[in-house]
């Protein structure tokens, strides 16, 4: 009966290597291995991260591994599989920490092992890395604060200036809607015919889009556009502008480029959303990560570009 | 039987191993074993608590929870000032008080254990959100830290704390009167109540020792990652109970071995870390751990069924 026991996982463990064609471990071919260690691959963002990374890693005759914890929020199993990956002598780990803090513990293991760090995506806190002695060679990602701008700059274009403007905030205390706040504000302050006249957090979610806004029209009747930190609070939003009959009266602006969101914008009750590019950031990631390894210098920040979405380019 | 059930489960994990060894130069290393002993250690301290509560015919949903709401009370207690043994010792009482009420609804309450878990498991997790307006506490002293970090001639602190924690329990589940009643009651509670055996205390206890391990791993976990997160631990329940499982413990209670819970944790990590080093899939691997651990329980049935004809 042992003997079953033993064939059964015998039998798991082949089946699983047979499945394995085309990855073979680190030490192969003499090619230079990287590791890209993603939040997670459930998600068409990092699904197309990866491809982009796939793509360069072809090109440039890397060796890719690609692995993500089973959920986004899980930083301990991203450890785990930095710490694996460690062991099978990578030359360079690109990472998209799935907690900007905790991951730092699982860079000083790469660290230790004198692996190469790429962050991709999102920063990892400059305090927790400074203090572990942690340092990225590089950063690679899309700068919120100046996607904050260009809906910004969109909205004094497209109003002439003049607008009275509702704004939809992430989960306060995050970053990534901070900075697309500040942006958004920064841009609209030299235009004095545009108002804020509210702005609070709808949490990124879609029903707090909906809930937040409708309350918002209620307080201010005469707002003309609205600026939503993520498509999902201004797909919400543009709910409850069809609730209160005011379809196309009301502009829209949103950010990441969702598909509802493209099709929201294509049908007219969208304005406008700020797209980022994750298979540019992926390619990005290893074309540094070959760099670093070559002994070349890469810069401390590489932004990927970002593009505003309207009617004219959604697709 | 119970015996070899246990060298059932060793020689999975040794020919596991064996197959890794031949797949990949990377497996057997002295660095790679640590590593995956370490990273093992979690699961393993969260699963033997787990394998008191399925010995004794129940089951503890909570303990992902648990391991979220200990930590927060953890690090909340280290950012307010208080020593490590006061805070740690806070961390503590919370698992065990935790367990306990799962423990007095589940024995005094007279309710199924599932429900009764389910119901904690989002109540802990709720509290933990609470405690820190769903933010993450992080960043503590070296000191501290050391529980992850340090090594103990050359075996990384959390294998050490946990080994501990399995010494302890093995003691406990054997050689006290408290072990027999574990096993006693998941064997056939209304026996054991007519003998005499004090059936509510000792199923509370049952499920206080649970959530005891259950903060144990939240200070390991907390130490390793520098931070408390009251999302920490989520589906820890799922991977303890396999673990116990794949060690042949019987969910129907009754019978079970932690030496053989301690060798389904390592199946689990070997397996994680042995598919990692071969480049599987993510997705992939969730359908290999999946598959073995459905063959392990099929083995189990099957050779009961064999043993009983």
């Amino acid at each position: 009966m042992k003997k079953i026991a033993a064939f059964a996982l015998l039998a798991v463990a082949a089946a699983s290597s047979a499945c394995n064609r085309g990855a073979p471990p680190a030490s192969g071919g003499g090619r230079p291995t990287v590791a890209l260690v993603l939040k997670t691959l459930n998600h068409p963002y990092f699904v197309d991260m990866r491809r982009g990374a796939q793509e360069a890693a072809d090109r440039l005759g890397v060796v890719l591994q690609v692995q993500a914890a089973e959920r986004e929020i899980d930083v301990e199993k991203q450890m785990q599989i930095v710490e694996n990956m460690i062991q099978t002598g990578i030359q360079a780990l690109a990472i998209t920490p799935s907690g900007s803090r905790e991951i730092v513990s699982a860079l000083v293991k790469a660290r230790d092992a004198r692996v190469p760090i790429i962050v991709v995506d999102t920063r990892i806190d400059p305090t927790a890395a400074a203090a572990a002695g942690v340092r990225a060679e590089t950063f690679v990602g899309s700068d919120n604060y100046d996607g904050g701008k260009i809906a910004g700059d969109y909205l004094v274009k497209a109003t002439g200036g003049n607008a009275r403007v509702a704004v939809l905030e992430g989960i306060p205390g995050h970053e990534t809607g901070d900075s697309r706040l500040r942006g958004f504000r920064d841009a609209v302050k030299a235009s004095p015919g545009i108002a804020i006249v509210a702005s609070q957090p709808a949490n990124w979610e879609r029903d707090q889009g909906f809930n937040v806004f409708q309350n918002m029209l209620q307080a201010h009747p005469d707002i003309d556009a609205v600026f939503a930190c993520s498509d999902l609070m201004a797909l919400g939003a543009i709910e409850a502008i069809a609730a209160a009959g005011k379809t196309g009266a009301i502009r829209v602006v949103g950010f990441d480029a969702l598909d509802d969101a493209k099709k929201a914008i294509a049908a007219g009750t969208m304005a406008a959303s700020v797209a980022q590019f994750p298979a540019e950031m992926g390619r990005a990631a290893i074309e540094s990560a070959v760099k670093v390894i070559r002994g070349e210098k890469v810069p401390d920040d590489i932004k990927v570009r970002l593009e505003l979405i309207t009617r004219d380019n959604a697709r | 039987m119970k015996h070899a059930r246990e060298l059932g489960t060793l020689i999975g994990l040794a020919a596991l191993s064996l197959v890794l060894w031949i797949l990949t130069p990377h497996f057997l290393t002295i660095s790679n074993l640590l590593n995956v002993a370490e990273q093992t250690s979690i699961n393993a301290t969260v699963a033997v608590g787990m394998t008191f509560v399925i010995i004794s015919g129940g089951i503890d949903l909570s303990v992902g929870s648990i391991v979220a709401l200990a930590g927060v009370v953890l690090g909340l207690s280290l950012h307010a000032g208080q020593p490590l043994a006061v805070a740690g010792a806070l961390a503590l009482v919370t698992g065990c008080a935790s367990g306990g009420v799962n423990g007095v609804l589940v024995s005094y309450g007279g309710l199924p254990p599932f429900i009764v878990t389910l119901g904690t498991m989002s109540i802990a997790r709720g509290a933990a959100l609470l405690a820190t307006e769903g933010r993450p506490i992080s960043g503590f002293d070296a000191p501290f830290r050391a529980i992850a970090t340090a090594r103990i001639a050359f075996v990384p602190a959390p294998v050490v704390l946990t080994a501990c924690v399995y010494l302890a329990a093995q003691v406990m589940l054997t050689r006290t009167p408290f072990g027999r009643y574990v096993y006693a009651i998941g064997g056939n509670e209304e026996a054991a109540r007519l003998s005499g055996v004090a059936v509510r205390l000792h199923k509370t206890m049952i499920y206080a020792v649970s959530g005891l391990t259950s903060a144990i791993a939240a200070v390991i976990l907390t130490a390793r990652l520098n931070s408390a997160q009251p999302i920490a631990g989520m589906m820890y329940e799922l991977d303890a109970i396999a673990a116990t499982v794949i060690g042949g413990t019987s969910l129907l209670g009754g019978e079970g071995s932690l030496g053989g819970t301690v060798v389904g944790a390592l199946i689990m990590g070997v397996l994680r870390n042995g598919l990692n080093l071969l480049g599987v899939s993510s997705f992939l691997q969730q359908v290999v751990i999946g598959a073995v651990i459905v063959v392990a329980v099929l083995l189990d049935a099957v050779l009961k069924r064999r043993h009983r004809a």
